[in-house]
């Protein structure tokens, strides 16, 4: 079972997608299918033999690791069958209206440019987990387990991770997927959810064979032996319509929503970057997990400007200096070049191009009606300044209609560069996920807590040190916490630093001050403000783990006696 | 409170190399803030730093500890410790050559109540070597 209780589409509309699947309506189409509707119907129907798979799997299985993998396949397929029908609809309703009248399209070649498409890949994904004390020192014995995955949708496109199991040993939760979405516009929102079932004792009794489990539900307490027997009931029933979104009938393991964010472009680097998560539970619910508020990732940009030729024909350029004439080259436009080979087939056998010419966002172009000489129409200069020069290039094109394609590929290029922003600048590599390493052998993550050393004394200098030392941080001014130091005696309990600080902006849970990356390299922002460190609370201490400095020192630390 | 001004032979900065200084004792009593001793001032460098972000010392390879900030009216202040100041001795031990850790646990020992540093400062230099010429 899952429950999705961030979307307003609950019971109602699900029974009524029912009534369609029976009827079988949803297959016919009033209007004929353009192609790309067909693909979509295909994938919708795809989907919904997956979800039959997995409706029967979860009924036959035993096993708790299998259960939560069908339920997890199970919510994926649901997740994309609702988004599919409702890229149907829409894309229906669009058929509908577009038939009663299309728009005038404006005259002019900049009306109604639309920016090009592009790939988007992420990977890395880390989400680190702030455990309570209560959970390390008074917690013996029984094992708190969470089984967490992703989802992850870009327009229409839902991919999921791999489903980890989580318990207080693990620090942070790392994904080994890389997520690759085609199709992607520079307005792009990535969805992110996290989605997690927690284990109790109820799933080890599930499956334990039926007479003993009643058994030992009978000898619990009242109403915690009501519970398990109700639990038992429900998953020895009987597999019952599993045409049926929500499946009462299948019981096991709950996958409920723990936390989401929606990411953009903005949040594209070549890099490794943190961002808030939005906590979806709080304590009270069964399935909450203690998240530190973050995710961590590579998420990357490949618009196809970059990587795919936009445009190529025959041109001639004027040599630069005093030799005034023409070559006729192969132009090839891709990415922020222009590339001219002396042959066409020179693309192919790679060899290296006569020259290139750099085309970016401070180019100029101009079409080169005014300076003509005589007998060289169609020609286009293209100016780049290279600090105090400016370098000219002409090139002629054959006729008016090749000057005019070329002229427009130059323009959609330009467009596409404010568009896609920081994706233009360089190609942003996309890695090919590696053979899938067994999880056993990833157990060394970079994580905060392995590189703290903190001594048995009580210094919570020594932490925020730490922590300063891995942000790299410029304590140029005095950042407030500093006053403690200096004014007040006590020691700083956890939440007095959000009284202290008052400059911020943003108002966090559990008054933390923001952190940023944990392990990436910040890159060098000498304007900004200066960062807060996060103050661990002083009883972790005892918990000294072994020291990991590497790499030459960055950082000039400063620290209050 | 200043016991006076000590030349003194100290380890260099440039390994291997003994230099001389213009030193100055700063003896410290610290402050006790409830279960916290308070020297009042702020330290950074170190061998493990990044001495070129030093704003205060003259050869930016130099990966002394240096004075960064002095809390005002604390007990370095009214000892005489100004910002800028390379500590060089901390009790007796060295810190020329240490790690910013370690030099902060030199300074931030719990036993001790009063800490007598031997630090440098430019402008002594420079009066020295004034006295000196006249």
């Amino acid at each position: 079972m899952f429950s999705r209780n961030h979307r307003p589409l609950e019971d109602g509309s699900c029974s009524a997608l029912e009534m369609e699947f029976k009827r079988g309506r949803f297959r016919l189409s009033l209007f004929s299918d353009p192609p790309e509707d067909t693909e979509l119907q295909r994938k919708l129907d795809h989907e919904i033999r997956m979800r039959e798979g997995a409706c029967k799997l979860l009924a036959a299985c035993s096993q708790r690791e299998q259960t939560l993998e069908a339920t997890k396949s199970l919510l994926v397929c649901n997740s994309r069958i609702l988004s599919y029908m409702g890229e149907l609809q829409r894309r229906k309703e669009a058929q509908v209206l577009g038939k009663t009248g299309r728009r005038p399209s404006g005259g002019g070649l900049l009306a109604e440019r639309s920016p090009c498409r592009g790939r988007v890949c992420i990977s890395e994904l880390r989400i680190p987990l702030m455990w309570k004390d209560t959970e390390y020192f008074k917690n013996k014995g029984d094992l708190h387990r969470w089984a967490v995955f992703l989802l992850l949708q870009l327009g229409e496109d839902i991919q999921d991770t791999e489903m980890i199991l989580v318990d207080r040993t693990l620090t942070d939760i790392s994904f080994q997927n890389h997520l690759l979405f085609t199709e992607a516009g520079p307005d792009f929102k990535l969805r992110l959810e996290l989605y997690g079932a927690c284990l109790e004792e109820e799933g080890a009794l599930a499956g334990a064979p039926k007479r003993l489990a009643t058994k030992l539900s009978s000898s619990l307490g009242r109403s915690s032996g009501r519970r398990v027997r109700a639990s038992l009931e429900s998953a020895g029933g009987s597999a019952s319509s599993p045409v049926l979104l929500p499946t009462p009938a299948v019981s096991g393991p709950r996958y409920h929503l723990l936390a989401h964010t929606t990411l953009t472009l903005a949040a594209v680097q070549d890099g490794f970057r943190t961002h808030d998560l939005t906590l979806a539970s709080h304590e009270e619910h069964p399935a909450w997990l203690p998240l530190y508020g973050s995710v961590c990732c590579r998420l990357v940009a490949q618009p196809l400007c970059m990587t795919q030729p936009t445009a190529s024909g025959s041109l001639r350029v004027q040599q630069a200096g005093e030799r005034q004439d023409w070559a006729r080259v192969h132009g090839v436009l891709k990415g922020t070049n222009l590339f001219c080979y002396r042959q066409p087939e020179d693309t192919d056998t790679g060899k290296e191009p006569l020259f290139t010419i750099a085309i970016n966002k401070d180019t100029r172009v101009q079409a080169g009606e005014l300076d003509q000489t005589t007998g060289r129409p169609f020609t286009l200069s293209i100016s780049n300044q290279y600090g105090e020069d400016k370098v000219t290039h002409t090139l002629q094109t054959e006729s008016r209609g090749d000057l005019q394609s070329w002229m427009e590929a130059l323009w959609q290029l330009f467009f596409d560069m404010s568009q896609w922003k920081q994706c233009c600048d360089e190609i942003m590599k996309i890695e090919t996920p590696a053979p899938r390493k067994p999880p056993q052998a990833l157990a060394k993550q970079r994580s905060l807590y392995h590189e703290m050393a903190i001594e048995p004394l009580d210094d919570i200098a020594a932490v925020t040190d730490i922590l300063a030392q891995r942000e790299g941080v410029r304590l140029e001014t005095t950042p407030p916490w500093l006053a403690m130091f200096a004014d007040q005696p006590a020691l700083p309990r956890p939440c007095s630093p959000a009284s202290v600080a008052p400059a911020r902006t943003h108002p966090l849970p559990w008054g933390r001050p923001r952190t940023f990356s944990l392990d990436a390299v910040p890159p060098d922002h000498p304007s900004e403000a200066p960062r807060l460190v996060a103050p661990l609370p002083p009883h972790r201490s005892p918990r000294s783990r072994s020291l990991c400095r590497k790499g030459s020192p960055r950082t000039w630390l400063q620290s209050p006696v | 409170a200043v016991l006076g001004c000590q030349i003194g032979v100290e380890m260099s900065y440039i390994p291997g190399q003994p230099v001389t200084a213009v030193v100055q004792r700063v003896e410290i009593h610290k402050l006790r803030p409830g279960e916290n001793l308070i020297l009042g001032f702020s330290i950074g460098g170190g061998i493990d730093q990044d001495p070129s972000q030093n704003p205060f010392s003259e050869d930016k390879t130099d990966k002394g500890i240096y004075v960064t900030r002095v809390s005002e009216g604390g007990p370095a202040e009214i000892a005489g410790l100004q910002i800028g100041d390379k500590i060089m001795q901390v009790n007796g031990w060295d810190v020329t050559m240490v790690t910013h850790d370690q030099a902060r646990n030199r300074l931030t020992k719990r036993s001790e109540e009063e800490v007598r540093l031997l630090v440098t400062r430019q402008s002594l230099q420079k009066a020295v070597q004034q006295s000196m010429l006249s």
